[in-house]
């Protein structure tokens, strides 16, 4: 799909899309968003969907960026204490490394 | 391998270009494969010489701890240090200027202290290779710990503090607890032949230090792989095992066991569990197994086959008396598997009496008479250990006297001399230990030492053939040495006929018909021959079902006991000659007696009996075997721990350990270049990359001013 070809109206109600399908823990479709609609939200020339765009992709790249930062704690977390955990550690694994704890 | 391939990438391109024709371009296809195959193999040839023989240390694991050695999933690969002597260390741990370092070490270094060093090494070690030698060291060697299975016998806290931690004894004063390391790099055994050489000339011609100088890049480097699946302890990587969530469930440790052999002078319905009403049984143990540093190197000829090639000849001496003149009370031949591990074998047999789940129970048991080591007797002497905190109880102490006393007079007359140790000492590491446990049981266990072992090689692998004295006249074909009777097997076979005859009188046989009962000194020697020299002979064709002949080999019978899901090799060869040596011939088609039956209409005789087709030998004008059925009493009773049916990992009772799995064990050596050169090299692979990427966008951008021949516009292809 080509953004340059498409209506103002629709690139709202695409940036909306994906701006709600964010919630559903996707947080990709909120990197796609951000990527996606930069372009249109912040360098070209003002058009009066443009605001309401503006906000989904600010909105969008908050709530990626809380993802990021949880996810990174989490795994920081889980690879530093896994072997730790033991038990907890193995069933919450989806691979475990073979000859190392 | 990498220039081949480039010819074939330009051979290819060029022919597409410049010629449509496709026969050309398929013979071209073709020769570039021919190329690629062949040039893979030489060129890996040229680098690499792989090591042939190698034998691991691998990775065991118990309740609490993991022993043994591990590689990188890639292999440890580090510079060779032919080390000299114990000082040359700091060569390896601090001057040398190539590290990590791959240590060869001659087997008189292989000490605790050296290993030791080399395990603290801070990372300067990538592995150790050490060079058994042809024969055995003059003094004392003993990878084992100096009180064998210590938690796990009888002496605990509680059954008396004083006893504990082999505080009277410490039964294996050379033990320096090796085997009971944990390494994180490689160790291998190599064997001292042409491929040791290889290694040593590759060493002196590219890394020796002359005068204390660096040796010069190509050095010469070695590479092993032992990369062991499981880690931290049993609990652990039983856990992992069930675990099946994954994409690819992967099994990564499996449980030490296998079976204990045993066998009955009356037979015993063995599909009936439990007590049997009237049945009063005289056990006659032996250990199967030993171990050693290495994994498949377990020669045990003092530590294990002593014992079992003993009782196996005392089993064959009682053959004809107890069939003639049954006494009052059973004898149960039992070999037990696995006890170097904690008592695996007995203590599972225990179990299974304790539960009803073997054809006896330890109401059954009358005495306990165990075997030990037995091969280096000095002046004779054989020594009667039993357990003094049970002989406290007078009645156990009557029954424990009698039976010395039977061993007393079965050897009277005869050139052993039974005593007993002077002051009240523990027993020894003994599977009869495990019945203590659970009962104050009379029993005492037959040792050729007072108080430490004789025994300087205590589960080490010099503990074979040539410890035992077991020497043979030069120039001796091997049926020669099958038949000659050593000095070792007449002293055997005299203790072998004293266990006998007492065993007759402990199961209330009579004094008229010890006289007949004698061990036979050419089944001793050919059992010793069989198990400590090698087990394809002869003779032990002759006593094996045909199916079973690729368990022959031209070596020493490896005595370690392995994982529980295949047979060890003693476990096999003692069944079927325990079978031979007690049973007797019957007269049944080769298709009932692998039915377990004596004709089509016997149902009943499995239960009791256990048949098996042997495939004899060929009559003198003949190739082909004559086989034959024996009935015998022998069965397999599990040996596998009871921690794994209980799923009790952690278990203090029972033996925990297991054996990790591993994917490939394998040796190679090769000359490395020096860091700087490689880094070059890399770099000097990523320069020309980038040009041409450089190359290829300028060209690309200048294609209409470089390609401008009035043909069609180039921009339209891409």
């Amino acid at each position: 799909m080509n953004l340059e070809r498409m209506p103002n109206e629709e690139k709202l109600g695409l940036c909306r899309k994906y701006y709600l399908g964010g919630f559903a823990f996707l947080p990709f479709l909120w990197l796609v968003n951000v990527v996606w609609f930069f372009r249109e939200a912040f360098v070209k020339p003002t058009y009066t969907e443009q605001l309401q765009i503006k906000t989904y992709v600010k909105r969008s790249a908050l709530g990626l960026l809380l993802w990021v930062a949880v996810l990174t704690t989490w795994i920081t977390i889980f690879q530093h204490f896994r072997a730790e955990w033991g038990e907890v550690g193995d069933k919450l694994s989806f691979t475990i490394p073979l000859g190392i704890p | 391998m990498s220039t081949p391939t480039v010819v074939c990438v330009l051979l290819l391109s060029k022919t597409r270009k410049m010629d449509p024709l496709s026969n050309k371009w398929i013979v071209n296809l073709l020769l570039c494969w021919f190329f690629i195959g062949v040039s893979c193999n030489s060129v890996e040839k040229k680098i690499y010489v792989h090591l042939n023989y190698t034998v691991p240390c691998v990775r065991l694991l118990n309740a609490t701890h993991q022993i043994g050695c591990q590689s990188s999933l890639s292999g440890n690969v580090g510079v060779l240090h032919v080390l000299e002597s114990e000082e040359n260390l700091d060569w390896v741990l601090k001057t040398g200027r190539n590290p990590p370092y791959l240590v060869i070490l001659e087997s008189p270094l292989f000490t605790r202290s050296i290993m030791m060093k080399l395990k603290n090494g801070s990372g300067r070690v990538a592995g150790v290779a050490v060079v058994a030698p042809n024969s055995n060291p003059l003094e004392g060697f003993s990878p084992h710990t100096t009180c064998p299975n210590e938690n796990t016998g009888v002496y605990s806290e509680n059954y008396d503090p004083t006893m504990a931690h082999c505080n009277v004894t410490k039964w294996n004063p050379l033990g320096n607890g090796l085997a009971y390391e944990e390494f994180d790099f490689p160790i291998f055994s190599l064997k001292d032949d042409n491929e040791t050489q290889i290694i040593r000339q590759c060493y002196l011609d590219h890394n020796r230090p002359v005068n204390g100088s660096t040796p010069q890049y190509p050095l010469c480097a070695m590479q092993l792989y032992s990369h062991m699946s499981a880690v931290t302890d049993t609990a652990t990587c039983m856990r992992r095992n069930d675990i099946n969530f994954s994409i690819s469930p992967e099994m990564v440790c499996d449980p030490l066991g296998d079976y204990n052999v045993w066998a009955s002078t009356r037979p015993i319905n063995n599909t009936e569990k439990g007590h049997k009403m009237w049945q009063s049984v005289v056990i006659a143990a032996a250990r199967l197994d030993s171990r050693s540093f290495f994994f498949d190197i377990a020669p045990g000829a003092e530590s294990g086959a002593s014992g079992f090639v003993t009782l196996l000849a005392a089993a064959h001496a009682l053959r004809n008396a107890t069939q003639q003149a049954q006494p009052n009370r059973t004898i149960l031949y039992t070999f037990f598997q696995g006890e170097t591990f904690d008592y695996i074998g007995s203590s599972r047999m225990v179990y299974d009496m304790q539960n009803s789940q073997f054809a006896v129970d330890l109401d059954n048991v009358h005495s306990v008479l165990e075997i030990g080591q037995v091969g280096l007797r000095a002046d004779s002497k054989l020594w009667v250990h039993s357990d003094p905190v049970s002989r406290r109880n007078s009645s156990v102490d009557e029954e424990v006297a009698k039976l010395i006393a039977n061993l007393k007079s079965a050897a009277n007359k005869s050139n052993v001399s039974v005593n007993e140790p002077s002051f009240s000492q523990p027993l020894p590491p003994s599977s009869f230990q495990r019945f203590l446990r659970a009962r104050p049981i009379p029993g005492v266990v037959l040792e050729d030492h007072q108080s430490a072992f004789t025994n300087r090689f205590y589960e080490s692998m010099y503990d074979n053939a040539e410890y035992l004295n077991m020497s043979y006249p030069p120039n001796m074909t091997p049926e020669e040495q099958l038949e000659y009777v050593t000095e070792t097997a007449k002293a055997l076979t005299e203790v072998a006929t004293t266990v006998a005859r007492a065993l007759y009188m402990q199961a209330g046989g009579g004094e008229p018909q010890l006289s007949s009962i004698n061990a036979d000194p050419n089944i001793v020697t050919r059992l010793l021959y069989g198990f400590l020299v090698r087990s394809n002979n002869s003779w032990f064709q002759q006593l094996l079902p045909s199916d079973l002949m690729s368990q022959l080999a031209n070596r020493p019978t490896n005595l370690y006991v392995g994982v529980s899901q295949q047979f060890s090799e003693p476990t096999l060869l003692v069944q079927h000659l325990l079978a031979n040596l007690t049973g007797t011939t019957v007269n049944a088609t080769q298709d009932d007696c692998k039915n377990q039956r004596e004709d089509e209409n016997d149902k009943e005789n499995k239960h009791i009996y256990y048949y098996m087709w042997v495939q004899g030998a060929a009559p003198p004008n003949s190739t082909q075997r004559e086989g034959f059925c024996i009935r015998s009493t022998v069965r397999l009773s599990k040996a596998l721990s009871p921690a794994f049916d209980l799923r009790e990992y952690t278990s203090k009772d029972y033996s925990t350990w297991t054996e990790s799995r591993w994917k490939s064990i394998k040796g190679r050596i090769f000359l490395v270049a020096s860091h700087d050169l490689e880094m070059l090299t890399l770099g000097v692979g990523i320069a020309v990359l980038l040009t041409s990427f450089v190359l290829t966008y300028v060209i690309s951008s200048k294609a209409d001013m470089l390609f401008s021949s009035g043909r069609e516009p180039t921009t339209a292809t891409y």
